[in-house]
């Protein structure tokens, strides 16, 4: 017998082969120092991968998976907050379904995000004036428009947002609507992902906060974010900058707990980073 | 945290109750394991970025498929298996996309400077992380799922919604696949001390 391929010996380890050939395998190591070395190895190969030492979440990662479950919890708990949702769940594709057991299609977070703005399209000036009405007050959306948006806007959500601005920017200019209560301002402010570092600029960015309205137009997807992150609670400032070098959202609001900030990717579609002032 | 008697719920407690509308008890349940299947997710997608939206993506469906636990496996097992899916699905979508913007990179870096403390990241683990991108994603997850985390073949084959032969041919053509590359850590006790060397093995 010739000497072993090393898929042969990682499968004849692995019990793959048995029987006669299983039996020839062993009969061959028992005799053939070179083979038997490299069933060594292979056995090493186990060994050294259990050995390597796991990787540690690292603290955005951690914050931003906290930030993800509160943002759940709340959705769970506060059912009006996210009614097209809901809306569209009810009337959501077999493609979206579990197909058998629990395993899972591609779950999509930001997708209530996406429906809003869209529902706020379609509600027009009405819905938009509930979202910049004062702090406090959520906007409910026009529920009653939600599930025919809804269905449409599913297979384009991501597209959904980006057309949705300047209609609304001219929706809210022509009806004369007040400007939301809280200042929106675009920076080219880069924050960083090092959460005490974060914390600080975040501190500095509300210092610097212009007078609520005084700022610029806020676009649908930045109102969009600020209703789905900060819900009720008074927001004191969003601002547009970047997020280690990334474009992303800061949108800081004054809760419960004191005040919050969160940092947003593009679209809302990721809350990546949190931190408390 | 312990019940009022003393005693920490299980998993399928908590996650009973989180069924049952207790806002605190996926928090817990998730806190309790999020570690471990920060290591499948970053091991199975190779960086960091997409490990944390692929853990993220898991973490939310989850949380909003509790009730479809049916108890036919562990719930460590059922939630390692949601994070490997994701995770595989995360790869399926970056095959399809083009390439990295600058502002990606950029975060990854931002990720990869923040992954924890700079001591604890071993030659060898930059080595056997460089040596797991080779393998076919299919192949890795099996690993990574049987050597690095340790479950047996029985569980993995749940996790990955494989018959347990294919997760033993994936894990041997794995082994088979990986030995020229690392056959010269095998010697390296500093990334194994914590660990018994296997029988037959050579210092």
């Amino acid at each position: 017998m010739s000497h072993l391929d090393t898929d042969v010996l990682a499968e004849f380890r692995a019990g793959l082969i048995t029987g006669r050939r299983g039996a020839k395998i062993a009969e061959h190591l028992a005799g053939c120092d070179s083979c038997t070395a490299v069933d060594s190895q292979l056995a090493g190969v186990s060994v050294l991968l259990a050995s390597v030492p796991a990787p540690v979440m690292p603290d955005s990662v951690a914050q931003r998976l906290d930030a993800a479950l509160a943002a759940e919890v709340a959705r769970k708990n506060d059912p009006e907050r996210t009614g097209p949702e809901h809306a569209r769940e009810a009337g959501k594709s077999p493609r979206r379904a579990w197909p058998r057991g629990f395993r899972l299609p591609s779950p999509r977070v930001l997708a209530p995000v996406a429906v809003a703005a869209a529902v706020v399209l379609a509600g027009g000036g009405y819905a938009l004036s509930r979202i910049a009405s004062p702090a406090g007050q959520v906007a409910s959306s026009a529920a009653g428009s939600a599930p025919s948006v809804a269905g449409s806007a599913e297979p384009a959500a991501g597209a959904a947002q980006e057309p949705a601005a300047s209609p609304l920017k001219r929706a809210a200019r022509s009806q004369g609507l007040n400007p939301p209560d809280f200042p929106f301002v675009t920076s080219s402010k880069n924050f960083s992902p090092a959460p005490g570092t974060l914390r600080q600029q975040v501190a500095a960015a509300l210092r610097a906060a212009p007078a609520a309205g005084s700022g610029q137009a806020v676009p649908a997807q930045v109102l969009a974010c600020v209703q789905r992150l900060a819900g009720g609670d008074r927001v004191l400032l969003a601002e547009s900058a970047r997020f280690g070098g990334q474009p992303a959202t800061l949108i800081v609001a004054r809760t419960g707990q004191g005040e919050k900030a969160w940092v947003a990717g593009p679209g809302c579609a990721r809350v990546l980073a949190t931190t408390s002032l | 945290m312990p019940d009022a008697d003393g005693e920490w719920p299980t998993d399928q407690e908590l996650l009973r109750r989180h069924v049952a509308g207790d806002a605190e008890a996926f928090g817990e349940l998730f806190r309790r394991h999020r570690d471990r299947l920060w290591a499948v997710a970053l091991r199975t997608v190779c960086d960091p970025e997409e490990a944390a939206d692929a853990l993220q993506d898991a973490m939310v469906s989850a949380f909003r498929r509790a009730g479809d636990f049916r108890g036919e496996s562990a719930v460590t097992t059922w939630l390692h298996r949601i994070v490997v899916n994701a995770s595989l699905d995360r790869l399926r979508r970056r095959a399809i996309r083009p390439v990295l913007s600058a502002g990606d990179e950029q975060a990854f870096e931002a990720l990869v400077a923040q992954d924890g403390d700079p001591a604890r990241t071993s030659d060898t683990r930059l080595d056997v992380d460089a040596a797991l991108r080779l393998l076919p994603a299919q192949q890795r997850a099996a690993l990574v799922v049987v050597d690095m985390l340790g479950f047996s073949v029985a569980d993995a084959a749940v996790i990955l919604d494989i018959s347990p032969g294919t997760v033993k041919s994936r894990c041997a053509r794995a082994r088979a696949r990986l030995l020229p590359y690392v056959a010269h850590l095998q010697g390296n006790r500093s990334a194994s001390e914590s660990v018994q060397p296997a029988q037959g093995v050579d210092p």
